[in-house]
């Protein structure tokens, strides 16, 4: 019997061969033991320009290709290495200082290790993808060095030995061996060899590199011999100075922690799988920071948790575990204002944690329990939670202002480190903890903050300084932090992304010639009578219509949309960035586009007299609007006329025009009114959002006066056809790809949604609101009308509005057919198909489109289901922050136009609280918090009743003031001295 | 935990640490069980494979076991060859249990049986069965390819005559099928992560010629990209083929210095220096 066991001599090549061993553990919580194989081996450049040797055996791709070298042969020098350096930095430089190696000032020649790319990605992706995206940036000069795959620096685990001590100690001796190496290699006189510097933030690990003669800095030592040290040393977090100099701030190791502790992950999991811990994504209440609620799959209704205790150092949007809290402590949603600005303003952000809950907390929170005791009826409490840990964190960037009561006057002259406050744009975020030396340079300016930690002992989190924006109130300091706080891509597009432009630029035409491949199975469409509406000043033309009568009496009309797929292919940096980029963004004074300009508004614009690709949707309708039949066909179309709605509306209106244009659109206004009557008659919703429009003055674009958007017939024209489009096209692509179509829904709200207005419209109103279906929800709106007051019905519409449900993309295969539905329009089935030039999921259904109608081969990415999820999570995410930063763009340029003007205007008031009232002023379309203090000095006394939503003030100024009560107010603007921030105030005048 | 397949293009480098041309390491041994009649034991990197073959013989009454019997059994001109794989509880990282009827495992079967039918002499052992059953005791990917290499090995020790090493190893990409990458390499030899996440195709040469004796592939792939991974792919099988021939001829060195067989019996060709 032979044996099959080797010994390890034997074999020439176990010298080279090594194993990686880990253990990991599943979803389902399972443990895997996994073994992998290593192959070690010595081809692995060091990539630096001033080795001759790495370059001979420099690897090959398949075509024979070897990658650039990367690091430079004239690294630059600091004064600690005249010589000039290269960068090694551990895995904790980048968890804590990412901001630091994207500078543009500093931090060149960088050697990113395996070992430390690895550890990196498995403590967060995020920061692995934009050190990717370092890594591939030309001009940054990092190179990744795949140490664990080289003989030479390749490190086995020692018995005993942590994971992270090996770690470390494969970061030295990488280190070391590139500093060996240099030197051995480059073969120049022994000063010039560059310096090979580990960054490390770890004593033990520096105190060890040292031992072994390699040179190593602590970051802030490091940075501090930088240019502009003193600036980039605010960058650094905070944690990470206080882990060395560990003993500076003794008062903090020793202080008392104010929050209670975590669970560990095990415990929660567990908790969560027996059903006794609850998980999901913790929101913050936009009027109460002390008031969280989370919704969990467990309860149709969200938990509530109240006060910073049970909080517990959650931050909107973190994804938490939560416990449910007895009975006793159930309450009821406050109906107070809390601002934290108001409540915490005379902290000190150097003394922690003297006094957890302020007293101004404790107070506010009395008057709470107060109310909610003597309420009579019990039922009303509802069951409250708290958080006892944080699955995953979901920190970004914030930006904020530094608040100006929170800096020492006496310490802001030198060039100490203070502790300051910033007060984070989003209220619904914290304060954070700062310190920084430049207090002085950045009181007054935006700033970009992000946050490092929120530990036990300190009550706010603390956080470090990213950069700069400007100054408050500058337009483009306010414009990038808009764009910055919603996360929308506003660099300009890079070139690989031009590239991919057609070569003619603004002379690109279509071929005249009928045989070119572009013409390829188009429909010559140039002799109809096209014309486009659009807003005034619209320079993205998507879409255009015509009509003309058939021989049976019917009607053929046609919409025809811009064809962006023709100029975006898929997969190349043009697609992949709009995919990122995921809709255009439209600000008040300016628009960040998803494509390059000279897509977006020439080439594919359907611009009038010029004859431009487009994608047809066209349908034989009868007279009463119903589709005998619908046809897709490319097509090449010349738009006669771009009309404004308005230029539209007057034409139709005017009878003595009689040409075919106007017929043509006449025809269409009919038909268009068939097809909203039928939607209606389906149970559409019309529902409604306060829409102003800001007027800027031409030259100096100042805002100069706000109006109300008007409502034509042609707008609506336009959206009939629009929304017959995308149903048409999503029954289509849904039938060709059953499980990858690209389609939007919009799902029913949960009935309890509507619980409070549906309360407070009985009390109120004596009205019933019926949310059975959106036909019974549409007719019960409709019945909502005070004949007093013709806009009651679009205040309830609005808060109608925001008790649904937000529409979202998805792929077909991921839902079943019933939950296609389209609640708000109330579709089966519906897409997006209009808008390619400006949303990214109408280019992925013009690629399907043409796969259905098989005018081109199925691209594979808009056949993969993975990669359609990701896109479609991706562009609701890009879709929704593009509508906030829109909305607070208007929001900032109506208070921008209301400046140092006073006018008093009619409002209604739209949620009501013991201690103030919200006030919506359809006029400019804000809405603004008025306080019981604000009402008169002093603040006079009020009694609230929460049963009839009546807040009745008496002593210093009397007045009562209901739920849905038209106010008269006078609308000012006013900069809060404390804060910074210019906001709408406004006054009641007297409630009529 | 490691890096994934997308860290390619940062280095050329693969998960492992090879780069897009390389096998793994192989290590193969004939002749493990003195009591068949030809066998054979064959790694690749971490997937580890044992063959046992029995006959030429004549078929015994029929079990049910034995699937891709060619059709007429025992009764046809030619020999059967009947496989039959035995996929250990412990060869992966989750203990789970495969039954024999198991649909992967047939499919691997009857690949691997007409494979070694078109290869292996059969008509020379009419209404006989040769009965090759392999054993997998660890797997790391390219399963098919050590199992077909481990069947060839145990076939020529068994001495059943056949016109050439039958050399088989596995092809990929280095991006995914949806990521549409024109620049992708083609990876040679894939291991149990990169067969996870990355298109892969098995193929098996005869002999040191370019003849195709199998080609699987049962992920999606850009057909523009399938020729660069076949040329891989044959490419590495005839490295197969070199080790595999190694070890042979390594092994009726060793046999002729032991005096396991008498020197000169049909033996002379043998290359012995």
């Amino acid at each position: 019997m032979a044996s099959l066991k080797r010994s390890l001599d034997s074999d020439p090549f176990a010298a080279n061969i090594s194993s990686k061993v880990y253990v990991r553990s599943t979803k389902s919580g399972k443990v895997q033991k996994i073994v992998r194989e290593v192959y070690l081996r010595q081809d692995i450049p060091c990539s630096s320009k001033l080795c001759r040797g790495c370059l001979k055996t420099a690897p090959k791709d398949a075509a024979g290709r070897t990658l650039p070298f990367v690091l430079s042969d004239k690294p630059a020098g600091t004064k600690q290495f005249p010589q000039g350096h290269y960068l090694v930095p551990d895995t904790n430089a980048f968890l804590n200082a990412m901001d630091l190696f994207e500078q543009s000032s500093a931090f060149y020649d960088v050697v990113v290790l395996q070992v430390v790319l690895e550890e990196l990605r498995n403590r967060s992706l995020p920061l692995y993808n934009r050190l990717i995206a370092l890594t591939k940036s030309e001009d940054k000069r990092c190179y990744v060095f795949f140490n664990e795959f080289r003989l030479e620096t390749h490190v086995a685990r020692d018995e005993g030995e942590t994971v992270n001590d090996r770690n470390d100690r494969a970061v030295r001796k990488a280190a070391k061996w590139y500093g060996e190496h240099l030197a051995h290699a480059s073969g120049a006189k022994k000063a010039a060899v560059p310096a090979v510097v580990m960054l490390s933030n770890d004593r033990d690990n520096l105190r060890k590199a040292r031992q072994e003669g390699i040179p190593a800095c602590s970051l802030s030592e490091y940075v501090k011999t930088l240019k502009d040290g003193e600036r980039l040393l605010d960058m650094i977090p905070e944690t990470q100075d206080q882990d060395i100099t560990a003993s500076k701030d003794s008062r903090r190791s020793g202080g008392e922690n104010l929050y209670p502790e975590f669970f560990t992950m095990s415990k929660m999991m567990t908790g969560v799988k027996g059903g006794l811990l609850h998980q999901g994504i913790f929101n913050v209440s936009p009027y109460n920071y002390l008031e969280g609620s989370i919704r969990v799959p467990a309860f149709p209704k969200a938990l509530l948790i109240l006060g910073r205790e049970n909080i517990n150092r959650a931050v909107d949007g973190d994804l938490v575990v939560v416990q449910v809290l007895p009975k006793d402590q159930w309450k009821e949603p406050s109906t107070q204002v809390i601002e934290e600005e108001a409540i915490t303003k005379n902290e000190n952000p150097d003394a922690e944690g003297e006094d957890f809950v302020s007293e101004k907390e404790r107070k506010a929170l009395q008057e709470e329990v107060k109310r909610t005791q003597s309420k009579t009826t019990e039922g009303h409490a509802q069951p409250t939670a708290r958080v006892v840990g944080v699955v995953k964190r979901n920190w970004r960037q914030y930006v904020g202002h530094i608040d100006q009561s929170s800096v020492s006057k006496s310490g802001s002259q030198g060039r100490k480190q203070d502790s300051v406050f910033v007060i984070p744009m989003d209220k619904k975020i914290p304060k954070i903890r700062l310190r920084t030396r430049q207090v002085t340079e950045l009181i007054g300016k935006r700033i970009l903050v992000t946050i490092d930690a929120w530990d036990r002992a300190s009550r706010h989190p603390t956080g470090h300084f990213v950069r700069s924006l400007g100054e408050l109130e500058t337009k483009a300091a306010e414009t990038e932090a808009l764009l910055l706080e919603y996360d929308v891509q506003y660099r300009p597009f890079p070139k690989t992304v031009l590239d991919c432009l057609p070569k003619e630029g603004h002379d690109w035409k279509v071929p005249a010639s009928t045989d070119d491949p572009g013409w390829r199975d188009r429909e010559d469409l140039r002799g109809l009578l096209i014309c486009s509406i659009d807003p005034i000043g619209c320079q993205d033309i998507d879409d255009a219509l015509h009509s003309r009568p058939l021989p049976n009496g019917n009607t053929e009309v046609g919409v025809h949309i811009a064809d962006v797929s023709h100029f975006v292919k898929p997969n190349n940096a043009m697609d992949t960035e709009a995919s990122i980029r995921g809709t255009t963004v439209y600000l008040v004074d300016k628009r960040i586009d998803m494509l390059p300009m000279l897509l977006g508004t020439d080439l594919c614009s359907l611009k009038p007299y010029v004859e431009r690709y487009a994608f047809s949707v066209l349908w034989e309708l009868s007279p009463d609007a119903d589709i005998v039949n619908v046809r897709f066909t490319k097509s090449v179309i010349k738009s006669r006329e771009a009309f404004s709605y308005e230029q539209a509306q007057l034409r139709v209106d005017d009878a003595s025009q009689q040409d075919d244009l106007t017929k043509s659109i006449r025809t269409l206004l009919a038909l268009s009114r068939k097809l909203k009557q039928k939607r209606l008659d389906a149970g559409a919703l019309s529902l409604s959002s306060p829409e102003v429009k800001v007027q800027m003055e031409s030259e100096t674009s100042d805002p100069i006066d706000v109006k109300t958007k008007e409502l034509l017939d042609t707008m609506s024209l336009v959206e009939e056809f629009m929304l017959l489009a995308n149903t048409s096209v999503a029954a289509k692509i849904y039938e060709a790809f059953p499980q990858t179509a690209i389609l939007r829904r919009h799902a029913a709200p949960p009935k309890t949604n509507f619980d409070e207005l549906s309360n407070q419209l009985r009390v109120k109103k004596g009205r019933e609101l019926s949310v059975e279906s959106s036909r019974a929800l549409a007719d019960s709106l409709d019945a909502c009308v005070d004949p007093n007051n013709p806009f009651f019905n679009t205040l309830i519409r609005i808060m109608a509005t925001r008790c649904m449900m937000s529409a979202e993309y998805f792929c077909s295969g991921t839902q079943a057919y019933p939950e296609f539905r389209h609640y708000g329009l109330a579709s089966e089935i519906y897409t997006h198909f209009t808008s390619p030039i400006r949303r990214y999921a109408d280019l992925v259904a013009h690629r399907q489109l043409a796969a259905a109608i098989e005018y081109e081969a199925v691209d594979p990415s808009v056949r993969s289901r993975g990669r359609l999820e990701a896109v479609c999570k991706s562009i609701n995410v890009r879709h929704r922050n593009a509508q906030l930063a829109g909305r607070a763009s208007i929001a900032y340029y109506v208070g921008q136009a209301l400046r140092g003007k006073a006018t008093e205007e009619d409002g209604f008031v739209m949620k009501i609280f013991s201690n103030g009232f919200v006030v919506l002023v359809p006029r400019f379309g804000i809405e603004s918090l008025i306080r019981l203090r604000d009402l008169a000095d002093p603040e006079p006394q009020a009694t609230f009743d929460a049963e009839t939503y009546t807040l009745t003030t008496t002593g210093s100024r009397e007045v009562t003031v209901e739920l849905f009560q038209k106010v008269r107010v006078k609308v000012t603007d006013q900069k809060d001295e404390t804060t910074g921030k210019r906001g709408i105030k406004m006054e009641l005048i007297k409630a009529i | 935990m490691p890096l994934d397949t997308s860290a390619y293009s940062l280095a050329l480098l693969r998960v492992d640490g090879r780069r897009w041309n390389e096998l793994r390491r192989i290590h193969a041994q004939i002749r493990t069980q003195a009591a068949a009649d030809g066998s054979s034991y064959f790694e690749m990197g971490h997937t580890k494979v044992m063959c046992v073959v029995n006959g030429p013989s004549e078929p015994g009454p029929r079990r049910g076991g034995t699937a891709a019997a060619a059709p007429g059994g025992g009764q046809s001109k030619d020999a059967e060859v009947a496989v039959s794989i035995v996929v250990a509880g412990f060869s992966s990282v989750d203990r789970k249990r495969v039954g024999r009827g198991d649909k992967r495992i047939l499919e691997l079967q009857s690949t691997i049986s007409s494979a070694l039918t078109a290869s292996l002499h059969t008509h020379l052992y009419p209404h006989s069965t040769i009965n090759i059953s392999l054993h997998v005791l660890s797997q790391d990917g390219s399963l098919l390819a050590a199992l077909i290499n481990a069947a060839t090995l145990a076939c020529v020790d068994a001495g059943i005559p056949m016109t050439d090493y039958v050399a088989a190893c596995t092809a990929g990409s280095t991006s995914t099928y949806a990521a549409n990458d024109e620049s992708a390499d083609p990876l040679l030899d894939l291991n149990h992560q990169e067969e996870q996440e990355l298109p892969g195709l098995t193929v098996a040469t005869l002999g040191d010629s370019d003849r195709v004796a199998v080609l699987v592939c049962e992920s999606r792939v850009q057909v523009g990209r399938l020729e660069g991974m076949l040329a891989v792919g044959v490419d590495g099988c005839k490295q197969v083929r070199e080790i595999l021939d190694r070890v042979v001829r390594e092994k009726g060195r060793r046999m002729l210095q032991e005096g396991t067989v008498e020197k000169g019996v049909g033996l002379d060709e043998m290359d012995m220096d």
